[in-house]
């Protein structure tokens, strides 16, 4: 069924793609990022005390999350002729090597503006233990004119 | 991987250049530098994400589409981040812990783009014994079109 901005409804899920992380999976994120802090690469550093955490090894870069939100997100909107315009994400849990993450949408509001047409869609990262890891708001246009690709 | 070869990997090295949280000066611009983004750099970013949208790879499909050629996916500017700032710059700080952040995106970035980024600490504040930093970044392309605007916070390492 091609999504459209009437037919969508507050509550309407997104199901996003699985991803399984490992220490390779981390390691390409650094060649691809260009991110190489240790977090995400050095166990002994990883050994040391963050403040009040302690990681008790190499965690996933919370930007892989951001990535897997985006891949969704995209995957949706593109089909429809819609825009991904906008995310805000927060991490709330350490990702490890061994877990397994999805990102899911869910249809917040639809809002109308002069020129175009909105949804916002609340965003969360679950691990294989149905824990949040990430969470978050997008915004997709979904433009009045079908060839907005600007 | 032509690229990861010319980018210092160890960020331990240029440690004892990079500014700690007391001297981040709110409001001064960063050091930013000019990058050139391939096909390449795009492909690996999509495959660190397990993404295969043709739209990203595939330069005869993403033609047939209203992008007229390949787009960079909207989270590039996790690549863009370190692309455009040097050895010495903060966010390459061992032991900094990003802490949330918003993209809002106005243009697709495409293969051949020059990026250049203007770049800035906004605000920084303690909260439960911890130093943050609140960023604020935006990527434009060689004609000076916006392709994204970022705001994140940033935990200093101690």
């Amino acid at each position: 069924m091609t999504t459209t901005f009437e037919t969508l409804s507050v509550g309407d899920n997104i199901d996003g793609p699985k991803f399984s992380v490992s220490r390779e999976s981390i390691r390409l994120f650094c060649d691809a990022s260009l991110d190489y802090n240790p977090l995400h690469l050095d166990d002994n550093y990883m050994k040391g005390d963050f403040g009040k955490t302690n990681f008790g090894g190499i965690i996933m870069h919370g930007m892989n999350n951001f990535g897997l939100i985006t891949r969704m997100l995209t995957d949706w909107s593109y089909p429809a002729g819609a825009i991904h315009r906008r995310l805000e994400t927060r991490w709330v849990k350490p990702v490890k090597p061994g877990d397994t993450i999805q990102p899911v949408g869910i249809i917040k509001a639809k809002q109308v503006t002069k020129n175009s047409r909105f949804v916002l869609i609340d965003v969360l990262v679950k691990n294989q233990n149905d824990e949040k890891v990430a969470v978050g708001e997008a915004m997709v246009e979904f433009p009045v004119a079908a060839a907005a690709a600007a | 991987m032509a690229q990861a070869q010319a980018f210092e990997t160890d960020f331990w090295k240029d440690e004892n250049l990079r500014k700690v949280w007391d001297e981040i000066v709110p409001g001064q611009p960063r050091k930013t530098i000019p990058y050139l983004l391939t096909k390449e750099a795009i492909a690996l970013l999509c495959k660190a994400v397990g993404e295969t949208n043709p739209l990203y790879l595939d330069e005869a499909y993403a033609k047939t589409t209203p992008w007229g050629g390949i787009i960079a996916p909207p989270s590039i500017h996790i690549l863009l981040m370190f692309s455009c700032t040097e050895a010495d710059d903060w966010m390459r700080s061992p032991g900094t812990v990003n802490a949330g952040q918003s993209w809002s995106y106005n243009k697709p970035a495409r293969p051949g783009d020059t990026i250049t980024l203007q770049a800035r600490a906004l605000d920084k504040f303690i909260k439960r014994e911890r130093l943050f930093v609140v960023h604020d970044n935006v990527f434009f392309n060689q004609h000076g079109d916006v392709i994204c605007s970022g705001r994140g916070q940033t935990i200093r390492p101690m």
